[in-house]
């Protein structure tokens, strides 16, 4: 029940605190993430999800709070720690960059499991909650605050959260700078390395913020799917970081109702509608998959009508009846649909024998493409060793892709009056 | 009949995510002899090769060795990659890469043997190297591992060979030795062709050449190629027009 | 009574099919190493959860050959759609490695949570599968993950030559007529087979670790190949019985990451010892 007595119902209370912590998490991750895809820095970001485990359970033994101030530290001294060994050990002999990354993050992990497991009494952690985490019981673990109660994990991220956004928005030039060109910023005097070194220090933040919430692996979903979404969709770096963060946010909250609808672990939902996420923009981006499949598409249509166009042109020029591009099924489909286009669009026009001929319009157009052709083949013929009847099929393609302005060019270049390499006329620029 | 040219492109297109980096290239080499394919970086050079051997897919035309398609005669044909390509800490010695050169007349799942084995000797004999047969290849001098790589192109035993950049970044020493044993190649009636970088050495040391920027400017024999005026039309070319064209065929749309 | 007196035959069995697993997974996962494809299996790892849960809720059956086989099926799925993401966006391969692995495996967590909450019968030891827990193995299963293994060896010494060639040079092995992507295929298949029958031992985390981590060890040893690849088939197997007979002492310990200690102490001696060597080595005057 939602409303209960006019007010909202406890377990309305509940679940808008559940998802109120994953969002507060999920934010964070998603900021801190975008700056690790853009600099390549993906499977760091699992590595340090992974590796942070033993640090947190030697936090909570020496006393701290999950959440609290301990653990943070502790888990920032581990994330760098796996850095400096992951990047000592890539050097040796058949350890590449990826490998070391690999060996250092599983022994930690492993390490960090095995502790849990051994002192399970003494911590309250359990394997489970390391995996996939419990946000589902985040709501019952509350701190007293300006008298409400509101829970600790909430709390925890909400000031994470805040930390993250004043450590982006304090060294947001360093690290676009950084991100995008590692070798000049160095050069220009930016103080890389304490960027990089803060980055991780964020991520490591990030992540003990959404161990509750999560877990150690699905955080490596939160932090890279909500930013690679936002690569494909936008390209500036703080439109990517906003596309980050929307993203994040919308994604745990639909995952957690998912989740409970389907009476299901609410972080392995989020990763689910976070994956979802990114295939749909990968379908549906201005580059993504279904846009440039339109793109070919169109293009061959172009390429259909123009030929005819042009084809229909040349007959007229030789003063014989016009022969089309032969062209057996299924291109044959293509040629007749765009023939009957051509007429519905006033371009072609049917004639008494049964043939076709040029409009008005549709001859200015098909001259565009003839000049195109012919202006190709002599500027081709002028700067590359190709014998006659080699210079045809490079112009029959790029006849298609030539715009006026670059044809101005090519004629300045093989002269006005100029014919092509065969002796024929090359039609002037219509206006 | 006459015979078939050793290397013959026609109409050769090829093209990186769309864009096109080699125009319609139209050129013929016959055997024997060491031709030199010149041109500035980037101008397509290595994709030439690349596209000989069937390494980079075409966009238009085609690639015929001996007359034939490229998977009928591929046992005449060797291949002296770039140096950068391999990863030198990889655990094999010398020997073990030499015998590579062998494995294409080996076949399937057969190991190398005795045969082998003499092959692989008298071609590192050639180019100097038989004393370090046994050592990781990590631990050489720059030109060693260049001759390493001609070495395992020798034990193929071809009649044709390609070479892309063989003497970049390497000694004198092993410049010397490496240009003998292409001499001697010619002396036995084959062709070698060798992508170079530098024009100063491409006169003394190729019978022909070819000078590249995205298309063919200019082919034949050396002194009556290398000319100002085709070297200017090479390397201070009418690039930008090739860029934008290009541009616009990986977009599918118009240019300007 | 077994063989060797006090040891239960049952035990003898598994831990002789999880040292056929340790031996093969350093094996192959030498050859995947020296490709520069270590966290590839990563990726397909993290998957082969969903096809645990996947095979479980299709057939209602726990046995470990049909699980298997979904997780075989989701790995090689996973693999493919990495394929995808490379060919069709303009996502970068470590962000594409990432997204595979989290999605998956919060798709794996979802299925899992899921059986798990509605009780359904047999659905309770799934989680296992996440660390490794192999005190549920029957000897049959042990028979069959050793088969497995011992299949997969025999096909990388078999090709062994092939698959050098193509792990070392991929551009000179194309050039003189190897199907290059075939022979990559089946490397990177065999990884995935391997990462599958390692799942009992290990679990879907740690496995890659088994796979990466003693050849990188045996490297350490040796500058030849011949002599790394069975070396890192020793210090796998070394590896796996340890563990398993390690974490034998704590019942509640999931086998995983005891293996994975054991193999990083390994790998760390291993790197001491170059170290070592090297400035022996440094110290000599040249003869």
């Amino acid at each position: 029940m939602i409303i209960a007595n006019g007010w909202l119902s406890e377990q309305a209370v509940m679940h808008a605190w559940a998802m109120a912590t994953a969002a507060v998490v999920s934010a964070g991750c998603g900021l801190v993430g975008t700056l690790l895809v853009v600099r390549r820095m993906s499977l760091l970001g699992d590595a340090i999800s992974h590796a942070v485990l033993p640090g947190i359970v030697v936090a909570v033994l020496a006393g701290g709070r999950l959440g609290g101030p301990i653990v943070l530290a502790g888990a920032t001294v581990t994330a760098l720690f796996t850095v400096w060994l992951t990047r000592s050990l890539a050097g040796r002999r058949g350890v590449a960059e990826d490998a070391a990354s690999g060996i250092v993050f599983t022994t930690l992990f492993a390490v960090g499991v095995v502790l849990v497991s051994a002192l399970a009494s003494r911590v309250d952690l359990d394997a489970s909650c390391v995996l996939h985490g419990i946000l589902e019981l985040v709501p019952f673990d509350t701190v007293p605050l300006a008298g409400f109660e509101i829970p600790r994990a909430f709390l925890t991220g909400a000031i994470v959260l805040a930390a993250l956004l004043a450590m982006a928005v304090l060294t947001w030039k360093e690290q676009l700078f950084a991100a995008f060109d590692t070798d000049a910023a160095r050069a220009a005097g930016m103080p890389v390395g304490l960027a990089t070194t803060g980055l991780l220090a964020a991520t490591a933040l990030a992540t003990v913020a959404s161990f509750e919430a999560v877990g150690a692996i699905l955080v490596v979903a939160m932090l890279v799917v909500p930013a690679a979404t936002a690569e494909l969709l936008v390209h500036r770096l703080h439109s990517m970081a906003l596309v980050a963060v929307l993203v994040a946010v919308v994604a745990s909250c639909i995952g957690y109702l998912a989740a409970w609808h389907f009476n299901t672990s609410a972080a392995g939902m989020i990763a689910v509608v976070l994956g979802l996420g990114y295939l749909a923009a990968a379908l549906s981006a201005p580059d993504g998959v279904v846009a440039r499949l339109a793109a070919r598409g169109r293009l061959a249509w172009r390429v259909t009508c123009e030929d005819c166009l042009a084809a229909l042109w040349r007959g007229e020029e030789a003063g014989a009846a016009a022969a089309l591009p032969p062209a057996v099924f299924p291109r044959a489909l293509g040629q007749h649909a765009a023939l009957l286009w051509l007429r519905a669009s006033g371009r072609i026009t049917t004639a008494s024998d049964g043939g076709w001929r040029l409009s008005t319009r549709g001859r200015a157009e098909a001259e565009t493409v003839v000049r195109s052709h012919r202006l190709w083949e002599a500027w081709l013929g002028r700067h590359a060793e190709l014998p006659l009847d080699h210079l045809h099929p490079p112009a029959e393609w790029i006849e298609h892709h030539l715009g006026a302005a670059v044809r101005e060019r090519l004629e300045a270049e093989v002269g006005v009056a100029a014919s092509d390499p065969h002796g024929r006329t090359i039609p002037p620029e219509r206006k | 009949m006459a015979a078939p040219h050793a290397v013959e492109f026609h109409d050769l297109t090829v093209a990186y995510g769309g864009r096109p980096v080699l125009w319609n290239i139209d050129l013929v080499i016959d055997a024997p002899g060491i031709f030199g394919i010149i041109g500035p970086n980037g101008a397509g050079k290595s994709t030439l090769l690349k596209a000989a051997l069937g390494l980079v897919p075409l966009a238009g035309g085609s690639v015929k060795l001996f007359g034939k398609p490229l998977d009928a005669v591929r046992r005449r044909v060797g291949y002296v990659p770039q140096r950068e390509t391999v990863d030198w800490d990889f655990p094999v010695s010398v020997m073990d890469v030499v015998l590579m050169g062998t494995y294409p007349r080996l076949g399937w799942f057969r190991r190398p043997g005795p045969r082998e084995r003499a092959v692989a000797t008298a071609c590192l004999e050639r180019v100097g190297l038989a004393d370090v047969a046994g050592r990781q290849i990590g631990r050489l001098s720059g030109g060693q591992q260049q001759r390493v790589f001609l070495a395992r192109a020798l034990a193929q035993e071809a009649d044709l060979y390609f070479l892309d950049e063989p003497l970049a970044g390497v000694d004198a020493r092993s410049q010397e030795t490496i240009f003998r044993v292409l001499a001697d190649l010619r002396l036995e009636g084959r062709l070698v062709v060798v992508v170079h970088h530098d024009l100063r050495t491409a006169a003394e040391w190729f019978d022909a050449v070819a000078l590249i920027d995205m298309r063919l400017v200019a082919a034949g024999p050396t002194a009556a190629v290398l000319t100002p005026d085709n070297l200017r039309r090479t390397y201070a070319g009418p690039l930008d027009v090739l860029d934008e064209l290009g541009r616009a065929v990986a977009q599918g749309s118009r240019t300007r | 009574m077994s063989p060797l007196g006090a040891i239960p035959y049952n035990t003898l069995v598994v831990a002789v099919g999880v040292a056929a697993v340790g031996f093969a997974a350093g094996v192959i996962g030498s050859l995947g190493l020296l490709r520069k494809r270590a966290l590839a299996g990563d990726a397909a790892a993290h998957a082969t959860l969903v096809g645990v849960a996947a095979a479980f809720l299709a057939t209602g059956r726990r046995d470990l050959p049909v699980l298997l086989v979904g997780a075989l099926v989701a790995a090689v799925v996973s693999l493919g759609v990495l394929v995808l993401i490379r060919r069709w966006t303009r996502t970068r391969d470590d962000a594409a490695t990432a997204i595979v692995l989290g999605v998956s495996f919060g798709l794996g967590i979802t299925l899992i949570s899921g059986i798990t909450a509605r009780g359904i019968p047999g659905g309770g030891g799934l989680e296992q599968f996440l660390l490794g827990h192999t005190a549920a193995l029957t000897a049959a299963d042990a028979v069959l993950l050793a088969a497995v293994s011992v299949v997969a060896v025999v096909a990388l010494v078999v090709g062994f030559k092939e698959a050098v060639l193509v792990a070392f040079d991929p551009a000179f092995a194309a050039a003189t007529g190897w199907p290059v992507a075939v022979i990559d295929y089946l490397l990177v298949a065999l990884v995935a087979v391997m990462v599958v029958v390692g799942l009992p031992a290990a679990g879907a985390v740690l496995v890659t670790a088994l796979v990466v981590i003693p050849p990188a060890a045996a490297r350490q040893w040796t500058d030849r190949i011949g002599t790394m690849v069975p070396l890192a088939g020793v210090i796998g197997l070394v590896s796996a019985v340890a563990g398993v007979v390690a974490s034998a002492g704590f019942p509640r310990l999931p086998t995983g990451p005891m293996i994975v200690l054991v193999a990083a102490a390994l790998f760390g001696l291993s790197v001491l010892a170059a170290v070592v060597r090297d400035r022996l080595a440094a110290r000599r005057p040249i003869a």
